[in-house]
């Protein structure tokens, strides 16, 4: 019997003329780890909230879900509470209590559970999650990484059967996100529990899923294992198939025949068998990285920063120049100190040593640095937002309107003007916070952490805003963990580390020397080929070396 | 009966006046025991109340939420002395109604405390808040939906009441843990020495408590009346 | 917090604690059981605190003079006169008076301190629990909101700054302004965010039927030792007396007796653990 069984599930909002969930039939067995994926809005969170009652937004709903054969509408709350466990997206707001034992027990506690169990549990999953270390401490001292760890363990503490994960890693940077898939993984194998799960970043998690459930517009268009679901979404030329993992997309795109490759491993071994009897005469992509000559729109020249006397150094001698006109990644790893050398920047700390230069002239001499400047798009869009409506966010900062329709347009917004800016999507929130940072006309233009949570299809058309922006002669300077992303699109990449920028180079040049820090198309490539840093190099260089 | 209602009548019948009872009996200060005491066993039945209501997980979180930002919105402002606590907890008051208005402004100054230091002035600043909360919910719950249209006369009687409310009662309740914490015998003269020496502090207090009235009471309720709206929220 | 044995005892028995001490050092007017709870005050919470006891101290000492100086303002009972101030007799018993309840309001002050730093919220929570599940599930949610809103609070100001909406306004009415829209902003955060919150409790069972809550601190022989020695000392203190003391009209104070050993054996226990606590560490270690 299946675990869990949904028949004919249709649903759509009240007032919504759409369904926002369509004939969906999806069978999942038990102990399977099963990978939802789709676009933003195609009606994933929907679905996921439909298997917990307490959760399942309010609408007209047609179909049934069974669990274990029976109805789950016929599961009592508390039942359903310790049989299926829920994380959701936000690290933070999940979190209800103020220390981490007691997040750990919150569940039991809501179940009536009596002392000598909930100790035993609690004490089982702080060991399992190897939370002992920090099990005494406050919530509000944890890292994002750690935030969604407990999350996931004191959901565990209740033992449930199914585990349901809405995007869970979207707000941890690379690191946390690879060991939380691990632990998760961990989890179904070990212990059996059914997983079922939301993401955007599928390089690590699509190749593990035992099965793949692909949504588009509220219909399950796609569902099987990942190699078929790959094929199927190569042949309907689907554009989520831009989000698959770099050794798919570079498979299906080249042309090759035989098994897709999943994992870099594989595509690894792909890329050795093809080549294995005519070594590649073409070992790098063409045309040459050019260094732009242009002077520097920034200088920082060994700057030294901490935030208290007595705590250590955050900057330690940073030197930098980012020439005009060019999109410059700084990549590295958490806490390194990124983030403080943008604030360093804009002058929000003062570097107690050293010098900041903005178009040549120091920055706390700028009389106006926020004005035609420098400006700054903050990790989190929703930081800055303040009115009600898109529109008056764009007013706050400037009330002329043919500038605010300017920037609308350049951002892609101009259809959201009068929605609230907390109702927008992810993506249409980052464009929004875009357009109200370029309404102060900045010259230089800092972005920290701009492709955090967001999916691939937003990333694609904020890249191309970025390169219009370029075009007219901005300078920007992007902090990231996305290594894909900065590969794809920077001009120059450095990398920080221990307080400094270590090495700067073109991007290409800079991946393809690195050996760990480096894109899946390098990793995956650097056995037959040299400097191939995205899915397209590899494709190219496939090509030419097939043909040739 | 209830056992809340039960609870809040022994409070009420048994506890307040064995308290002023023991406390007449005792010498030296016990009045600052007794009079710490009754403030407490005054709390109390709301505090019952609040139990038995077993409010949903929506409620609580928003609740919790408005006493985090009373707390927190001090940290907003970039001038030392403007205490934006009340104003938040009379609006949250406004909202949400007296009762649950005393809770939040109580649960403040009691959660507030730990982060400073919990101190013979916590009941005192639990009372004293909760009664803010309180008095703002019994007059104004009823026009909630009429302020969001920015009414000029209502806005103008809630500053009025704001910063009445903080000079002669809430600000002197603050008071009262000073008058008993640090007199030698309680006399009138005492007391009105120290709420004269209290009175300038009060006056700011009462200015920014009116001034958040008048600029947030409209915004608050419009985000809590959107949420609603969004996610069907207390319905 | 430094290491401490007293705050590793059950809540109970600190709670116990410092009622009692606060209760007593507020009652008791006589000036050796006054000396006995400032020092005792004093000396915890420097092991607590350590070197931040100086910061206490300062601000104390001039609250102690103002509270003492001041009350013989008004109260003129006594027959010793040193002066006149405003045609009123300044007296000696109310200058004492007045001292004394300078030394009850510092004692007050440093128990509480040292309450704030043993009873954390979680022993709170420990202890009213079971008595009041909701309200302090209440507590514990705005416990972990309060920090976590501050932080927002400065995330926002920092990503308003850079864009030039910095909250560097010099007029009153720029301040304000500034502050409400952070404040707004924040709410905006908030909001969203007990969505979630409440989310996450739901899923969690929250509301599905009766709660039971969680006890991290076991009552153990050792505490049950403690209270005895507490109510032991306390009824020995109840019951020797000794410790009456009138200042105005004129100066009556008891002799001290058994009274004030029982008082000082009760102020001193937490300083006497941690004593016994670091002799113990020594022959422990010598052992080896």
């Amino acid at each position: 019997m299946a675990h869990i069984h949904i028949e004919d599930l249709s649903f759509s909002y009240p007032g919504a003329n759409k369904r926002c969930l369509d004939s969906v039939s999806v069978t999942i067995e038990k102990g399977e780890y099963v990978l939802l994926c789709g676009q933003s809005g195609s009606g994933k969170t929907t679905l996921l909230r439909h298997l917990k009652s307490c959760l399942a937004p309010h609408g007209e709903k047609q179909g049934a879900i069974l669990l274990d054969g029976a109805p789950l509408e016929q599961l009592s709350l508390r039942e359903q509470a310790a049989k299926i466990g829920f994380v959701m997206q936000n690290p933070d707001d999940q979190i209800v209590t103020d220390k981490v034992w007691h997040e750990l027990s919150f569940g039991l506690e809501s179940l009536g559970c009596d002392q000598k169990t909930m100790r035993l549990r609690v004490a089982e999953m702080a060991s399992y999650f190897g939370i002992q270390d920090w099990f005494h401490r406050e919530v509000s001292q944890l890292s994002g990484g750690q935030k969604q760890l407990l999350n996931l363990a004191a959901i565990m503490a209740m033992q449930p059967e199914i585990l349901i994960l809405d995007e869970p890693t979207s707000q941890l940077d690379p690191l946390a996100a690879s060991d939380f898939l691990s632990t998760l993984r961990k989890i179904n194998t070990e212990l059996g529990t059914t997983i079922f799960i939301t993401e955007h970043r599928l390089e690590d998690i699509y190749p593990a899923a035992d099965k793949v459930l692909v949504m588009d517009s509220g219909r399950i268009i796609a569902q099987g294992e990942p190699g078929e679901v790959s094929q199927v979404l190569w042949k309907e030329n689907h554009p989520m198939f831009a989000a698959l993992p770099t050794p798919v997309r570079a498979f299906y795109a080249s042309g090759a025949e035989g098994k897709c490759p999943l994992t870099v491993r594989e595509g690894r071994s792909w890329l050795s068998r093809a080549f294995q009897n005519h070594p590649p005469h073409t070992l790098s992509p063409a045309g040459e990285e050019t260094v732009s000559e242009a002077s520097p729109a920034l200088t920082l020249r060994e700057c030294w920063y901490r935030y208290e006397k007595d705590s250590p150094d955050i900057l330690k001698g940073v030197s930098l120049s980012v020439p005009q006109g060019s999109l410059f990644a700084v990549v590295g790893a958490n806490g390194a100190g990124k983030s403080t050398m943008l604030k360093a920047i804009c002058q929000i700390c003062k570097p107690y040593r050293g010098k900041v230069e903005l178009f040549g002239v120091p920055a706390h001499k700028q009389k106006r640095l926020f004005s035609g400047c420098v400006a700054m798009l903050p990790q989190d869009p929703k930081s800055l937002f303040v009115k009600a409506t898109a529109q008056e966010e764009l007013a706050e900062m400037n009330t002329d309107t043919v500038q605010q329709e300017r920037v609308a347009a350049l951002c892609e917004i101009s259809h959201l003007l009068h929605r609230h800016p907390w109702d927008l999507s992810g993506g249409e929130q980052q464009r929004l916070a875009l357009a109200k940072v370029l309404l102060t006309n900045p010259r230089l233009l800092l972005l920290d952490e701009p492709t955090k949570g967001l999916d691939p299809f937003f990333k694609i058309q904020f890249a191309a805003i970025l390169q219009k922006l370029k075009d007219s002669g901005v300078t920007i300077l992007m902090v990231s963990h996305d290594v894909e992303f900065c590969a794809e699109y920077a001009d120059l990449t450095g990398m920080f580390f221990d307080g400094q920028i270590i090495t700067v180079n073109t991007p290409r040049a800079f991946f393809s020397q690195n050996s760990f820090y480096t894109t899946a198309a390098n990793r995956m490539s650097r056995c037959v080929f040299q400097g191939a840093v995205t899915a397209e190099d590899v494709v190219s260089l496939y090509k030419q070396n097939q043909e040739g | 009966m209830k056992r809340s209602t039960l609870f809040s009548l022994i409070s009420i019948f048994l506890l307040l006046p064995a308290t002023l009872y023991l406390g007449t009996q005792l010498s030296g200060k016990a009045y600052y025991i007794t009079s710490t005491l009754v403030i407490l066993e005054t709390m109390l039945p709301f505090f019952f109340r609040f139990e038995s209501r077993k409010p949903q997980a929506r409620e609580l979180a928003t609740i919790a939420v408005m006493c985090a930002l009373a707390v927190a919105g001090r940290v907003a402002f970039p001038l030392p002395n403007f205490k934006a606590i009340t104003g938040i907890v009379m609006i949250a008051g406004i909202a949400f109604g007296a009762e649950t208005g005393f809770m939040i402004g109580a649960v403040s100054a009691f959660a507030s405390n730990f982060f400073f230091s919990q101190g013979p002035w916590t009941p005192w600043q639990m009372m004293a808040y909760g009664i803010a909360g309180f008095l703002s919910g019994l007059i104004f719950h009823r026009h909630c939906a009429r302020l969001l249209k920015n009414p000029p006369l209502l806005l103008g009687l809630m500053s009025v009441f704001g910063f009445v409310g903080i000079v002669v009662v809430i600000g002197p309740l603050l008071d009262c843990s000073t008058i008993f914490a640090t007199s030698s015998h309680l006399s009138w003269k005492y007391a009105l020495a120290v709420l004269a020496a209290g009175l300038p502090h009060n006056v700011t207090h009462g200015i920014s408590c009116a001034l958040t009235l008048v600029i947030f009471s409209k915004p608050l309720l419009s985000k809590l009346s959107r949420l609603q709206t969004k996610y069907g929220m207390l319905s | 917090m430094k290491h401490d044995a007293f705050s590793k005892y059950h809540p109970l028995v600190s709670f116990l604690f410092f009622a009692l001490t606060i209760v007593f050092g507020v009652v008791i007017q006589h000036p050796a059981y006054l000396l006995a709870g400032v020092l005792s005050g004093g000396i915890y919470l420097s092991l607590l605190i350590g070197k931040k006891v100086f910061r206490w101290l300062t601000a104390l000492i001039p609250l102690f003079l103002l509270v003492s100086l001041v009350n013989p303002l008004l109260n003129h009972r006594g027959s010793t006169v040193l002066c006149y101030v405003f045609s009123n007799p300044y007296t000696l018993e109310a200058l004492l008076h007045g001292m004394v309840t300078g030394s009850i309001f510092v004692i007050m002050m440093l128990w509480f301190a040292c309450y704030s730093q043993v009873l954390t919220s979680d022993k709170f929570i420990c202890l009213f629990g079971r008595l009041i599940p909701t309200l302090s599930l209440l507590l514990v949610m705005v416990l972990r909101l309060i920090p976590s809103f501050m932080r927002k609070t400065s995330q926002l100001t920092g990503a308003r700054k850079c864009i030039g909406k910095s909250g560097d306004a010099v007029s009153f009415r720029g301040k304000v302004a500034s502050g409400m829209t952070i404040l707004s902003a924040l709410t905006d955060h908030a909001l969203e965010g007990s969505i979630t919150t409440a989310d996450s409790m739901r899923s969690r069972g929250y509301g599905s039927g009766k709660r039971t809550s969680f006890q991290i601190y076991r009552f153990t022989p050792r505490d049950f030792i403690l209270i005895a020695i507490i109510a032991a000392l306390t009824s020995g203190i109840l019951a020797f007396g000794g410790n009456a003391a009138t200042y105005t009209p004129a100066v009556e104070i008891d002799r001290v007796g058994v009274g004030l050993i029982c008082y000082c054996a009760l102020c001193f226990i937490p300083i006497i653990l941690q004593i016994k606590e670091a002799v113990q560490w020594r022959i422990s270690i010598s052992r080896i």
